[in-house]
């Protein structure tokens, strides 16, 4: 395919290509799923077309990629060819910043509610309208944030750190540390990631860092595998090669050549797999294993909005429409990133 | 071929076994206390007091050392016994059983709504001359898999069910009431395969020979059709093959919003109340439909495909490289490596 | 953790009648949209056949009428079986059912049950005296779930098979309460072969009655089915079809949705619907659904503290919280219709109430002092705290209703406003055993339905299970006195005096009484509530 490889396949794709990857194990391996929840990566962009059809139409005339430094006119150019990267960049500031200072949007208390104004429905007055107990659905939704973000957060760190460090020790070291790391890391793939987390759930028992727990671990092997396949890639560059013949120690080779190299579809991985975060915990805190009520973690809000589906249905369409739209612009901005990582290599 | 086969099978048991280890591992010695768990989940008549607790870790021999009672438990396993559930008091295996059904009814029909639909998506925006309906239709796949899924079902439920009362909202009553818990369903295999299957044919519509059939003459939509339809059946495969794990984890949350009864309602009910050996029996059976499906899948794909041989390369067949090419589906072959890599040493 | 119970003795029942009637209503008599006096259209005569579909939002996780005592659940397990009598729910007289007739000796210690000839089990078993002795002697062993039945059999002494079809019950003391407790479902008579199983395994397989339906299918947490008995004969005296119900099929699904429920109603997916939500009561009266209410007897909604773990062992803390509680603005948010907040231990129907509305009265200015005068002070953060520790209490509470949350979350707010703050602690109603028995909670949400006063023996004696820690006091002994007086106007007074203790020292903080609402489709009939604010349905029929 013409196209450039995004995300996951970023590493795969290019571990699969790469000549220096000789080894069949590290093709297989490599061309494993990076993530195991499907990813909205897929996606088109926002001119609305997969990268392939781009190419296609300008009869695969891309401009060949720059390998400059960005500069400031063509990021401008950038962004205004990207209308929707824009918004989705707008979607995320404004949710990252509900996420930490809520204050900012809203000063009504998400607890606190006047009971004679329930069920009223979106005003002026009240945004999302209100709930059962007359509180605010915005500043719920608003402060909900701070506990679906940082779950989230959470979820996506631990799956990186354990991940990555995992596949950095079997890409590094090798031998039968590799064999048996990758080994527990198949078998992880083959269990269904919410499977996982929920079997996680029912040892931990139920909150918000629980769940975010359980949702990391779930994907700690989708990073493993990305991570050591940019390892072993950038083990066996010649650059790499060529430092350790001159004696440089294995701690600087890894310092100085491999983690730099390698980190960066692993954080690619690591944007794209925060949409995927959200919607797992999400999912999780939906069935009810969140944070116990009255906190408004936007699962939880969606979940208690279902009593009142028949009177009252900007209660589960609002806190809703919300995850929607921050799922839908992490994940742009993921397919963006990973754009400009795939150019510039 | 057959040698091929047999590895592949022992292969598939072997991630299974390790699945079952995983799982053991997390729920039997991870923090909580499943004795105390069971004792209060159970109907047992005295409560928990220290000698009831105690009893009930010797019938369950978590008295025993660690390893005596993973083989225990392992043996049992392997006979299809997964103990008895704490909550219901009913073997693991027959509530399984007993559940499948509806979850099988659900996930197909979703499925077949899904690839139809997305197929049918992908082949409208491939083919329409229309700038703006070719964009908005290939942004809709990307905008699927950013829904939650049950939010989804709860909007449908609220239009379908409350406003318009086509659909009823909850339950298992035939075909009507699988309408809308597949449509829920069939969201995110729908938009994955209109991703794929939409990259494909633009590739192959720009491919040169394409060009040349239509300067021969050849109807457009018919040759648009006939790549369509040749390109539709390995995407496919592979959603099914990567999906599997997906679909059944719908399955939890999809049968909740629709109090429909299956497999995934038993799981939430399982964890909700801490029934460990149903949680468990769960896991494991997941792992196997995921890990089966996954193994046929792999056995199919040369004989759909000739391009691809088998056993050439030692490590079995490799499904094509730019085939579904989704990169977060780590292309095609994921999944076939996920089992395929289990058993081949890398060096 | 809508138990239930009811009772009253015989002369009690005499008193109960004025009480009860307050309270007791028929579902059609509250049925709106347009139905006649009796729920039926005029000349409509009933018709037998159909299936009725009835959506409950909660599953205990058991199927044994004898174990169970949750609403949702007694819905359909009360189907299975009979009881040896019937309590009339506009009367509250009793009367006869599988007991033909019976004598109580004058210190009602001894009661004397001559059964109907003819009646079967539905598995073909023959009814007899030995039988119903096997039930009484093992409803006390079943365990924790049944300690309805356990109760009511308090002081059993032994029973005697007179002959086949007479069987002699006896107490140890004076038990006035029993007459009423044999028309309940938790004593209701299964078979020979189910006395025989084991407590799990009647939960799950349920129990082999002579009742007018028979358990065909139990999914856990998603429905239960029940089918027809044929050629049942001897149905309770206040049915008024003799022989087999109008109904070929009971389903009751499990959905916890309110919201869905309703909708389910409307569209016609089901024919009735428990447990109506406050939001969804207007747009059922549009939509034609008859909206049936009755107030449950017992002990109301309410927090129920560990009084035995700090800092609910301090009186001061329990009352401060008790005052600290809106309880108008609760029922008027949160509950439906007709719902009244609760004005003591036992809910207004309940036989023996009295009103101590004065003691439970809404005083956030009292409830600072008292905090205050206990060494919790205000903090910074608007907590208040003692020592370094702040005043957190986690209220743990069951998914069996969906007023609960919504009531907590309230709760929590005009707690807060005292300065105690509240973590909610949810569980599945099947978990509700372990946290009885487990003892480890610190507040508990919920209510015990039982048409008789003597439930407050049974949750507050320190002498049974004593869930809550209550220390030994002089209740005990007024709580035993009260089960024994046979006289009905001394047992009222110690029953005011055992309220009296149980408020004033706040051992429990009541909140709102429980008002069962159900939403019953235009085309269903005479479906009734029995005496405890459960549904009959062998007179109910659909066209």
């Amino acid at each position: 395919m013409t196209r450039p490889p995004a995300a996951g396949q970023s590493a795969a794709g290019q571990a699969a290509t790469d000549p220096a990857a000789t080894d069949p194990a590290v093709v297989a391996s490599a061309s494993v799923p990076a993530t195991q929840v499907p990813t909205p990566a897929l996606g088109s962009d926002d001119t609305a077309e997969p990268s392939a059809a781009r190419d296609a139409q300008d009869g695969g005339a891309r401009p060949p990629a720059s390998r400059q430094r960005l500069h400031l006119p063509r990021l401008g150019r950038f962004f205004l060819h990207r209308p929707g990267l824009v918004l989705s960049v707008i979607v995320v500031v404004v949710v990252g910043l509900a996420a930490f200072w809520p204050a900012l949007y809203t000063s009504r208390d998400p607890l606190q509610g006047i009971p004679s104004n329930r069920f009223a429905g979106p005003s002026g007055q009240h945004w999302f309208g209100t709930d059962e107990l007359g509180r605010d659905l915005f500043a719920r939704v608003v402060h909900g944030a701070a506990l679906s973000l940082k779950a989230t957060i959470i979820a996506v760190a631990v799956a990186f750190v354990v991940g990555g460090t995992l596949g950095l020790i079997a890409g590094f070291v090798g031998r039968w540390v590799e064999d048996v790391i990758m080994r527990v890391v198949d078998v992880m793939l083959s269990i269904p990631g919410l499977f996982m987390s929920l079997a996680l759930v029912t040892a931990f028992g139920y909150g918000t860092v629980k769940v975010a727990v359980a949702v990391g671990i779930a994907q700690v092997a989708s990073f493993a595998r990305v991570m050591r396949s940019e390892v072993l890639k950038v083990r066996q560059a010649t650059y790499v090669e060529a430092s350790r013949s001159i004696g440089a120690r294995w701690y600087s080779v890894l310092g100085r050549h491999v983690l730099p190299n390698a980190l960066g579809p692993v954080l690619v991985l690591a944007t794209l797999d925060f949409g995927v975060s959200v919607l797992a915990v999400s999912s999780l805190s939906f069935l009810g294993y969140g944070a116990a009520p009255p906190a408004p973690e936007w699962g939880t809000l969606i979940s208690s909005g279902r009593n009142y589906l028949a009177n009252a249905w900007w209660l589960t369409t609002l806190p809703g429409l919300t995850v929607v739209a921050t799922v839908l612009s992490t994940n742009r901005i993921a397919r963006a990133l990973d754009g400009e990582w795939a150019t510039q290599r | 071929m057959w040698r091929y086969v047999l590895r592949r099978l022992a292969q598939a048991v072997g991630v299974l076994w390790a699945a079952y280890t995983v799982t053991f591992l997390v729920l039997d010695f991870l923090p909580g206390d499943p004795v105390s768990a069971m004792a209060g989940a159970g109907m047992d008549s005295q409560g928990i007091d220290p000698a009831q607790i105690e009893k009930l870790r010797h019938q369950y021999g978590f008295d025993q050392p660690v390893l005596v009672q993973y083989f225990h438990y392992l043996t049992k396993a392997l006979r299809g016994d997964f103990g008895t559930s704490v909550s219901t008091n009913r073997s693991v295996s027959s509530v399984l059983l007993d559940a499948l059904p509806p979850t099988l009814a659900l996930t197909g029909l979703g499925l077949t709504i899904g690839v139809l639909t997305g197929g049918l998506l992908a082949f409208a925006a491939t083919y329409t001359n229309h700038r703006w309906l070719r964009q908005g239709l290939l942004s809709l796949p990307s905008l699927g898999v950013s829904v939650p899924g049950f939010w989804i079902g709860l909007m449908l439920v609220q239009l379908f069910s409350f406003r318009i009362r086509l659909f009823p909202a909850f339950g298992n009553d035939g075909l009507r009431g699988l309408i809308l818990p597949a449509v829920t369903m069939a969201v995110l295999p729908g938009a994955m395969v209109a991703q794929i299957l939409a990259r494909s044919l633009l590739t192959a519509l720009a491919e040169p020979y394409t060009q040349t059939a239509q300067a021969k003459g050849a109807g457009r939509l018919r040759v648009h059709l006939r790549h369509a339809l040749r390109n539709a059946l390995l995407p496919t495969l592979t959603i099914i093959g990567v999906l599997t794990g997906q679909l059944m984890a719908n399955a939890v949350v999809i049968e909740t919003v629709f109090s429909r009864n299956g497999l995934g309602r038993i799981t939430a009910a399982a964890v909700n109340v801490q029934d460990i050996p149903v949680v468990q029996g769960v896991v494991v059976f997941g792992t196997f439909v995921f890990v089966t499906v996954n193994l046929v899948i792999d056995l199919v794909y040369p004989l759909l495909d000739p391009r691809i041989a088998v056993g050439s390369a030692r490590r079995g067949p490799a499904r094509p490289r730019g085939t579904p090419s989704d990169p977060t589906l780590g292309g095609g072959l994921a999944t076939s490596t996920v089992v395929g890599s289990t058993a081949g040493s890398s060096r | 953790m809508h138990r239930s119970r009811q009772s009253a003795s015989t002369r009690w029942a005499v008193v109960a009648v004025a009480v009860l009637a307050v309270g007791s209503t028929l579902l059609s008599a509250c049925g709106s949209g347009g139905s006649s006096d009796d729920g039926t259209p005029a000349g409509a005569a009933p018709k037998s056949g159909g299936t009725l579909t009835f959506a409950v939002g909660s599953d205990v996780g058991c199927v044994d009428p004898q174990q169970v005592g949750s609403n949702d659940t007694v819905y359909s397990t009360r189907q299975i079986v009979d009881s040896l009598t019937d309590q009339d729910p506009t009367t509250g007289k009793i009367v006869p059912w599988l007991a033909q007739s019976w004598q109580i000796s004058p210190d009602a210690k001894a009661f004397t049950f001559h059964l109907k000839p003819g009646v079967t089990f539905s598995d073909g078993t023959p009814l007899t005296a030995q039988v119903v002795k096997d039930n009484f002697e093992v409803i006390p062993k079943l365990g924790t779930l049944a300690q309805l039945g356990a109760g009511y059999l308090a002081g059993y002494a032994g029973s005697k098979a007179i002959d086949d079809r007479t069987i002699e019950v006896d107490f140890q003391q004076s038990n006035a309460q029993f007459l009423q407790a044999t028309s309940t479902f938790s004593l209701g008579i299964v078979s020979a072969a189910s006395v025989r199983k084991t407590p799990q395994a009647r939960c799950r397989d349920g129990v082999i009655g002579s009742g007018p339906f028979v358990l065909s299918k139990y999914v856990p947490s998603q429905s239960i089915s029940l089918k027809k008995r044929t050629g049942y004969t001897w149905g309770s005296s206040l049915f008024s079809k003799s022989g087999d119900a109008y109904l070929d099929a009971l389903e009751f699904k499990v959905v916890p949705e309110a919201g869905v429920r309703t909708s389910s109603l409307q569209t016609g997916q089901v024919d009735a619907i428990g447990a109506v939500a406050q939001a969804d009561e207007s747009s059922l009266r549009a939509s034609g659904v008859q909206l049936a209410a009755r107030a449950n007897p017992g002990v109301p909604f309410g927090l129920s503290f560990n009084n035995a773990k700090a800092p609910f062992s301090d009186p001061n803390v329990r009352k401060a919280i008790g005052l600290a509680i809106n309880r108008q603005q609760i029922v008027d948010t949160v509950f439906p219709t007709g719902t009244k907040p609760a004005t003591s231990v036992l809910a207004r129907t309940t036989p023996g109430y009295v009103d101590l509305s004065s003691t439970l009265a809404f005083d956030k200015a009292k409830a600072g002092s008292l905090l205050d005068a206990a060494g919790w002070k205000l903090g910074a953060d608007g907590i208040r705290q003692k020592n370094g520790t702040p005043l957190a209490v986690t209220i743990t509470w069951f998914t069996n209703a969906a007023t609960n949350q919504p009531a907590l979350e309230l709760i929590q707010q005009q707690l807060k406003a005292v300065g105690i703050k509240i973590d909610l602690k949810q569980l599945q109603i099947a978990q509700i055993a372990q946290v009885l028995t487990g003892g480890g909670f610190e507040v508990l949400w919920g209510n015990v339905t039982r048409a008789d006063p003597d439930i407050l023996r049974s949750q507050f004696s320190t002498k049974g299970l004593n869930a809550y820690k209550i220390p030994a006091t002089g209740l005990d002994t007024v709580l035993v006195q009260q089960a024994a007086e046979p006289d009905a106007t001394k047992r009222a007074a110690l029953v005011a005096q055992a309220q009296r203790l149980i408020v004033n020292n706040a051992y429990v903080v009541p909140v709102v009484e429980l008002e069962t609402e159900l939403g019953v489709g235009k085309n269903v009939h005479d479906l009734r509530f029995e005496a405890s604010s459960r549904i009959q349905l062998h007179d109910t029929w659909k066209n």
